[in-house]
């Protein structure tokens, strides 16, 4: 094992490492917003939005990441739309993440305890406010560890766009190991970043969740 | 995509499946097996493993799977490991998975309610008397929802595989649409026969939950 | 069979108990009332050892448990192997009856013999089964504990105490965590047992049970026995404040 490969290229890694976070960070957060949408699909009181929302989580959570994001590389080249891989990789990570938020905050709100919009609603609260200072004050708040963990999770996902073709850390990993002809250090390389970001990611995780602990424990 | 030409590699294509399914199983039960030895060694009081098993353990779970792949298969030749793509594969799929279980089943023992340790140790019960016969059948029990999810978390992962040529079902696919120029078609194919073995199996396995579940009723809790 | 000499317990800054006495003679019956937070069940999982004690002595038939004594006067911890079997001889009920879920009825009967005492296969089998038809489950011997009401497990819990022939028997609130109608169940078990003249230490809110059944009462509050006699002398004639204001609020809530 020749660390000096590592060292020699801490730059390309760095960067790629960037790359990483940046791609995964532009996932989850349009991932979000996604999800946000199926979440309230699948609260709805209407029932084909359930419906509508059920599938989407069942689908994007059954089908593999990987065939998601090949679906969607070859679903805009038989449209012919000429789309820069990027878009393909952030759209594939963002729509597969939506389903998974989508739950993580379904989940929240049904942990905010009930009795507590129904103390809004007996004094006399109106629907929308109930849900504006009572309910989603508190289901975001819950929601936060869960989703710092998802954060992880896409952080590892992102692995996948290497396939196509984006400069993240494995694709990088990969290039330094045909070009050393040193695959071990290479991807050794490649997991040591992987790791520091995640455990920096973790340690968030465990700051978060002990601080808001602390604003509305039941 | 018409019948004949699938007809034509219908062979391909149910063979990648049987790859998929032996990686799946094969690596599953070694994972199994290797994270409930993880889980256990950990209880021992002999801290420096400990630590070695809590690092190894943070390591599989906090890089890719696709990396760990890359460094068994490509990287393991320098450490004198040279293992073939599918052995690759299903050892992959082992390391991987074994460090999930292995925090799966930690958190088993730790859902074992204090009360029947107490009961254990009040009738003076031996150390490994209360861990064979009470702590790990609680534990186990505990931990069977957490297995099922992995399991069906781990059936999905076996397309990455076809990154490193393992032959399984996502290879055959990718492989028959390089050949027939089909790419759309058989990815679309491949996702929904996906879509729809994962929803069944999930299925299974909440019928399988419940079963074992409804065993585990606590008892102080009712009354 | 019982002593308690001086014993003294703390969590931290927390005093649970300051400097306890108490005895329980063979066949006595003893029961241990007071407010929440007043160290009882603390006390009584010092007999046992399942919390230990800083101060003081807890004998057990004379034999010291916890601790051995040196030469020279001071002590050391007891070693595992011997703390064992003290324990092997108390029996406890507790208040959530921590059956094993896993096992029924009369598996959880049948464990500690055939773990602890090592008894053969079917000698445990039917001792476990007397011990049952005892308190009146046998019927209910192949039952999941998931399958019974608390009243029955609580009962499952005793026979499972009961089947290792312990000298005496330790119940750390057996029926607060049931529902009150199938409280009269244990009782009747427990008392049985008493009238067979088993050595009871009983932590307890049950004031009728008490004042029928006990030899003798003790009053806990702040980690000190606060009044001890016969439940006559507790109930009716205690010159202790605190013990009257707790009997009050007591019978304020249950006369209706």
């Amino acid at each position: 094992m020749k660390p000096d490969v590592i060292l020699n290229s801490f730059g390309y890694l760095a960067e790629a490492a960037g790359v990483t976070i940046a791609v995964s960070f532009a996932g989850i957060v349009i991932g979000f917003a996604i999800g946000g949408l199926v979440c309230a699909a699948r609260v709805s009181p209407r029932v084909w939005l359930r419906r509508i929302g059920a599938i989407y989580v069942s689908l994007f959570r059954g089908v593999p990441l990987l065939v998601q994001l090949l679906f969607i590389y070859y679903f805009l080249a038989e449209f012919g739309l000429d789309v820069p891989a990027i878009v393909a990789a952030v759209g594939g990570l963002a729509l597969s993440s939506a389903a998974y938020q989508g739950e993580i905050l379904r989940g929240a709100l049904n942990a905010v305890p009930r009795g507590q919009s129904e103390a809004a609603i007996a004094l006399g609260f109106a629907g929308a406010d109930v849900w504006r200072r009572i309910l989603l004050p508190q289901a975001l708040r819950i929601s936060i560890p869960p989703l710092i963990n998802e954060f992880i999770l896409l952080i590892k996902a992102s692995s996948l766009v290497s396939v196509v073709g984006i400069a993240e850390l494995t694709r990088v990993s990969m290039n330094i190991a045909s070009l050393t002809y040193r695959p071990l250090e290479a991807y050794v390389g490649g997991g040591l970043f992987y790791l520091a970001i995640n455990l920096i990611l973790a340690g968030f995780g465990a700051m978060a969740e002990r601080r808001l602990a602390i604003g509305g424990g039941r | 995509m018409n019948a004949d030409l699938l007809w034509r590699y219908l062979p391909s294509l149910v063979s990648g499946f049987g790859v998929t399914v032996f990686c799946w199983s094969v690596g599953g039960a070694f994972g199994l097996i290797l994270g409930f030895a993880i889980a256990l060694a950990r209880r021992l009081p002999f801290p420096p493993l400990r630590w070695a098993l809590r690092a190894f353990v943070e390591i599989f779970r906090g890089t890719p799977f696709l990396v760990q792949l890359f460094l068994l298969y490509a990287g393991g030749p320098y450490i004198g490991l040279r293992l073939g793509a599918t052995a690759a594969g299903v050892a992959g799929l082992a390391l991987y998975s074994s460090a999930y279980f292995a925090e799966i089943f930690r958190a088993g023992f730790g859902a074992v309610p204090a009360g029947q340790i107490e009961a254990a140790i009040s009738v003076g019960m031996a150390p490994f008397d209360i861990l064979a016969r009470v702590a790990l059948p609680a534990a186990l029990i505990a931990a069977v929802p957490s297995i099922v999810n992995m399991l069906i978390i781990l059936s999905k992962e076996t397309v990455v595989l076809s990154i490193i040529t393992v032959p399984e079902l996502m290879y055959q696919v990718q492989t028959m649409a390089a050949e027939t120029f089909t790419a759309f078609d058989a990815i679309f194919a491949m996702a929904a026969f996906y879509w729809l073995l994962v929803e069944c199996v999930s299925r299974l396995g909440a019928r399988v939950e419940k079963r074992v579940t409804a065993f585990l009723a606590h008892d102080g809790a009712r009354g | 069979m019982i002593e308690l000499a001086g014993v003294g317990k703390r969590f931290g800054e927390h005093v649970v108990l300051r400097g306890v006495d108490l005895s329980v003679g063979r066949s006595e019956v003893v029961c241990l009332i007071g407010p929440s937070g007043s160290g009882k069940s603390t006390l009584l999982r010092c007999v046992n050892f399942l919390e230990s004690y800083e101060t003081g002595n807890v004998r057990i038939a004379g034999r010291l448990i916890g601790y051995e004594d040196l030469p020279g006067g001071t002590r050391k911890p007891m070693s595992a192997r011997r703390l064992r079997e003290m324990r092997r001889e108390i029996g406890m009920v507790f208040q959530h009856f921590n059956l094993w879920p896993h096992m029924t009825a009369i598996g959880n009967v049948a464990e500690p013999l055939l773990r602890v005492r090592r008894l053969p296969t079917s000698e445990a089998a039917d001792r476990a089964m007397a011990m049952l038809s005892k308190v009146g489950l046998a019927a209910k011997a192949h039952a999941y504990p998931s399958q019974l009401s608390g009243g029955q497990q609580q009962r499952v819990a005793i026979a499972r105490a009961l089947a290792m022939q312990p000298q005496l028997m330790l119940f750390d609130e057996p029926t607060s965590a049931l529902d009150p109608e199938l409280v009269g169940e244990v009782l009747e078990v427990m008392r049985s047992l008493a009238a067979e003249g088993m050595t009871m230490l009983i932590v307890t809110h049950e004031m009728g049970f008490a004042a029928h059944v006990a030899d003798r009462i003790a009053f806990i509050d702040g980690g000190r026995i606060i009044d001890e006699g016969s439940p006559r002398h507790v109930f009716h004639h205690s010159q202790e404040p605190r013990v009257r204001r707790f009997l009050q609020t007591y019978h304020d809530r249950n006369s209706f």
